[in-house]
């Protein structure tokens, strides 16, 4: 699942200024946290007193549950004779399915041996004979873990995902890098795709398209499209205005200065947008296996259905060599780097010979990867795993218990306590205080929606988990950022570690959580932290390291110590990357809450997955969009007024 | 140094590529592809027992009748909108579900066919382990679960005993049961049948109490000592409150469900599905070679057909080409 640029917050854009009087941060900062404090005051003591709790008017909740079931059971009775099905999604799900089945049928008849050529080859052209050499690897993690198969499938559903995503999301991204009023109008709409659990949109797609790939399909390019579009309207945006202006004195049409001019010169940004949304499909295909994608993700599911985590953790890995991959080819094609020179006349003889060497591959026809060529590494990792807990499964239990007894109960019961239109206020109060004015009308109305979705008390009890978990994500990853700035080594080593980390499916560490842990919501708080840390260990690391030297030789040679060059001027001036950590860190940690409910979470993310299994559609979306209300007050709580970042 | 944009190159390697892949495709073809011309294709319902089921009909159906099996792993309700969408052909076994009856059965969209028993019998019910009884002997009683609640405290549960439910998939009516017998639980959801395994055997291993939502036939009851505790026998509506629920669960006789047209259409595929039927104890025998064997279920439905061959000859339908 990995993406450290997850654009829901706007890519680093100049429409907020900073406030050119206002007084030095400092006071500000001391000011702001006062006026906090006293929020919270009001709060916590409205939540202990018993009297004044209210519980929240149940009516519109009850109502948008009633018209979405009622909805669903139309859809149900009607999708075999209604023409918006029989000529509409149908048509497009039988579309949809045969290309995915197409793509695979075409990898198989390859057979692993023809693929192996293709796939070097065209690595080696496209982004030279490093990147090679990492295709390789994944080919061969594929094949030793017996997942060729499973692989093969997953890859001709992401290529048919990024493929749709790309037709869609490219030329959207065009318009909004050429026109304000197209950019201000899908903004939201992005912002929501961004932050609505997938796992609540699998509901609706099965009921349009049906079960297996044509919905995983959609599934996966829904999530995938945000960052094509972002990244491509920023790269539209930022091309040089003088070129623009030259190539209109020379009187080009508007499709002349976008062909000509516009695209080449955005091309590598556009690329980067490519890569992200590869990243992203790769993420989702794990959880379109929920309903019946097929590939590694079913592998997974099918490995935890028997708590084998050790064969989890294979196809785990199989995903994750399938994302390095194709994030080193997408990224060596965007920046041309290693791409060999080969003479004009002579490309065609090696495009011929690579073609030629593939078929000859494939016709070998071997099939199936020869079984004595496996390797299983989920006896020892089980076996790990198991003493790994029977050696600290006391400790996590006690502090498992701890936390439940004296940070998630009392956060729960002073959310849940107070008023309803008390936390509304406090939110809006809390908003105003970061972010000013709008801002705080947002969340307060974010909050509000949670409950007028008729999810209040699960909405509150989702908030609490999210809260302790960003304090433990915090206080971790700015300890290791900070250290990771100050020794290059172990920041060396960390980064593979934390490449692993981020494409590593959650799904794969969620039952030894549970066997830390028991089920409940402290291994799903664990998922979470363990999912959010890399991008904040990274933002951490990056700010630090972004200070100027001069900056801090400054400071050492006027006799600061180690301490007071990182408290006083190491992290105030890395104040705009902190920021966006801890905003990334608690979106990250956001997207968790389905997942983390299938280990015991509860609160809406059990709502959403409830929802999907029962059939519930009422349930299952307005558990969804009360996360969508969470993460909107959530993200612009804390995007506040940053300036720079 | 000028360099050609890389763009164009990625161009060419994709063309490139694509010829190559539909050039060999073509050669593939002509060579003639696998299996014959059906395909069944089965839904994977997520527990161990399911897939062993699946597992063993898929083995025969490959290689008694050259069938090719497509095995798709969905939850239990989106397989039935599979059926009906005519995505799917066969539930190889259903528990109860009469409102999805009710939807795509005859009297609904009449899409789906009860395919009948599939000779396992199942139970679902609350469980607790075996060595609560030697302090509690009744406590696999409803009675003796109610007076000793607060033995199930944990952290998760607060003040009240903790009640483990599993899969959200799964068929409920636990609520109902806490709130007719007045007893002093709380639902605690594990969210998934894995994360409801994992806690049991955690607390299994440290001898602590539990109380949990589980069924048979399912293959841990092999590594775990469980005592399935006793309610007052189902009868006609006494659940049909579900705030109020009178009794405990009842026991139900598994069943397939087919695509209608797929039943229809009678070929030997379908003749088989049709014919078969087992016991828990066959498919327990399969379950246990993959869950705590760590066997691949193919692997472990070959084994098993090789050394049950009385159990599935009558299986195959006449005429079928050995």
């Amino acid at each position: 699942m990995a993406t450290t640029t997850t654009p829901t917050t706007q890519p680093a854009g100049p429409d907020r200024p900073a406030g050119a009087e206002a007084p030095t941060w400092r006071e500000w900062a001391a000011n702001r946290w006062i006026q906090t404090g006293i929020v919270l005051l009001v709060l916590v003591i409205a939540g202990a007193l018993p009297y004044v709790r209210a519980p929240f008017p149940e009516a519109t909740g009850v109502w948008l549950d009633q018209n979405l079931n009622d909805l669903y059971s139309w859809v149900v009775s009607n999708r075999d004779t209604s023409p918006i099905f029989i000529y509409g999604f149908n048509y497009l799900s039988v579309g949809l399915g045969s290309s995915v089945v197409f793509i695979d049928d075409m990898l198989q008849a390859l057979t692993w041996p023809g693929v192996v050529v293709l796939g070097a080859f065209a690595a080696w052209r496209a982004a030279g004979w490093r990147v090679m050499l990492v295709v390789l690897a994944a080919f061969a993690v594929f094949g030793f873990t017996g997942l060729w198969n499973q692989a093969m499938t997953t890859l001709a559903l992401i290529i048919t995902a990024v493929g749709l995503a790309l037709i869609v999301g490219i030329p959207l991204g065009i318009a909004a890098g050429r026109s304000d009023r197209v950019q201000r109008a899908l903004r939201p709409v992005l912002d929501f795709m961004q932050i609505m659990p997938a796992f609540a949109y699998l509901m609706p797609m099965l009921l349009l398209f049906g079960i297996g790939n044509p919905a995983a399909a959609v599934a996966t390019t829904v999530y995938a499209i945000p960052p094509a579009v972002r990244i491509t309207a920023m790269a539209i945006r930022n091309v040089d205005k003088g070129a623009i202006e030259a190539a209109t004195s020379l009187g080009s049409t508007k499709w002349q200065i976008l062909g000509k001019v516009q695209l080449p010169l955005a091309k590598r940004t556009i690329l980067l947008g490519v890569n992200q949304t590869i990243m992203l499909a790769v993420s989702m295909v794990v959880i379109a296996s929920v309903i019946g994608a097929g590939g590694l993700g079913d592998a997974i599911y099918q490995a935890l259905s028997k708590i084998n985590i050790g064969r989890a953790l294979e196809a785990g890995l199989a995903i994750v060599m399938l994302a390095i991959a194709m994030d080193r080819v997408t990224g060596a094609v965007g920046h041309g780097a290693h791409t060999p020179q080969i003479p004009e006349r002579l490309r065609w003889w090696v495009l011929g010979g690579g073609a030629l060497a593939t078929a000859a591959a494939a016709a070998l026809q071997v099939e199936r990867w020869p079984s004595e060529w496996r390797f299983h590494i989920a006896g020892p990792v089980n076996d790990f795993s198991n003493a790994f807990e029977s050696a600290v499964g006391g400790v996590t239990s006690t502090l498992g218990a701890w936390l439940l007894e004296w940070v998630l109960g009392p956060l729960n019961s002073t959310l849940t306590g107070a008023p309803w239109w008390l936390v509304v206020l406090a939110s809006g109060a809390l908003g105003w205080i970061f972010g000013g004015r709008r801002v705080g009308i947002t969340c307060g109305v974010a909050i509000l929606g949670a409950g007028l979705l008729g999810q209040w008390d699960r909405s509150m009890d989702t908030l609490a988990q999210i809260l302790v978990a960003a304090v433990i994500v915090l206080a971790i990853g700015v300890v290791i950022g900070v250290f990771m700035a100050r020794h290059d080594l172990f920041a060396a080593l960390l980064r593979p570690v934390l490449d692993a980390m981020q494409t590593l499916p959650p799904f794969v560490y969620l039952i030894p959580a549970v066997a830390l842990f028991s089920a409940g919501k402290v291994p799903a708080l664990a998922a979470a932290v363990v999912f959010a840390l890399p991008p904040v260990i990274r933002l951490v690391n990056d700010g630090i390291r972004g200070v100027s030297q001069q900056t801090v030789e400054a400071a050492v040679s006027q006799g600061s110590t180690k301490w007071q060059l990182l408290t006083k001027v190491q992290l105030p001036l890395a104040r705009s990357s902190l920021l966006l950590a801890v905003n990334q860190g608690i979106m990250m940690i956001l997207s968790m809450v389905v997942i983390g409910a299938l280990v015991g979470g509860g609160a809406l993310g059990y709502g959403v997955v409830f929802g999907l299994k029962q059939n519930e559609l009422g349930l299952g979306l307005t558990s969804g969009l009360a996360i969508v209300c969470l993460g909107i007050f959530l993200d612009r709580m804390t995007q506040g007024r940053r300036t720079n970042a | 140094m000028r360099k050609r944009p890389s763009i164009t190159t990625a161009a060419t390697a994709a063309a490139a590529a694509s010829a190559v892949v539909l050039a060999s495709s073509c050669a593939a073809q002509t060579g003639g592809g696998p299996g014959g011309e059906d395909t069944v294709r089965m839904a994977i319902n997520g527990w161990v027992g399911y897939e062993a089921s699946a597992a063993v009909l898929t083995y025969l159906l490959e290689n008694e009748l050259d069938v090719r099996v497509e095995q798709k792993q969905i939850d239990e309700q989106p397989s039935w909108q599979g059926l009906n969408d005519g995505d799917l052909d066969v539930i190889v076994e259903n528990w109860g579900h009469e409102d999805l009856m009710e939807q795509y059965g005859p009297d609904g969209n009449d899409t789906v066919v009860d395919g009948g028993p599939n000779g396992n019998k199942g139970t679902l019910g609350w469980y607790v382990p075996s060595y609560l009884l030697e302090e509690y002997p009744d406590i696999n009683t409803y009675q003796g679960v109610k007076e000793n609640a607060e033995i199930f405290r944990t952290p998760e549960s607060g003040d009240k005993g903790e009640f483990l439910a599993g899969d959200p998939a799964f068929v409920t009516q636990d609520q109902g049961m806490i709130n007719h017998f007045d007893m002093d639980l709380k639902i605690v959801y594990a969210g998934s049948e894995a994360a409801e395994i994992t806690t049991m055997r955690k607390k299994y291993s440290d001898e602590e109490p539990f109380l949990a939502y589980f069924y048979e036939p399912q293959w841990l009851h092999n590594e775990l000592d469980l005592e399935h505790v006793e309610f007052p026998e189902y009868t006609e509506g006494c659940a049909d409150d579900a705030d109020d629920v009178s009794c405990g669960y009842p026991e139900y006789d598994l069943n397939k469900i087919f695509r209608k047209d797929f039943a229809e259409e009678d070929s030997p595929a379908y003749r088989l599905l049709d014919n078969w039927t087992w016991t828990n104890d066959d498919q327990n025998a399969v379950a246990e070679m993959i869950a705590q064997d760590g066997m691949d279920a193919d692997e472990a439905a070959e084994k098993w057909v090789e050394d049950n061959r009385d159990v599935w000859e009558s299986w195959i339908p006449e005429g079928a080409d050995n």
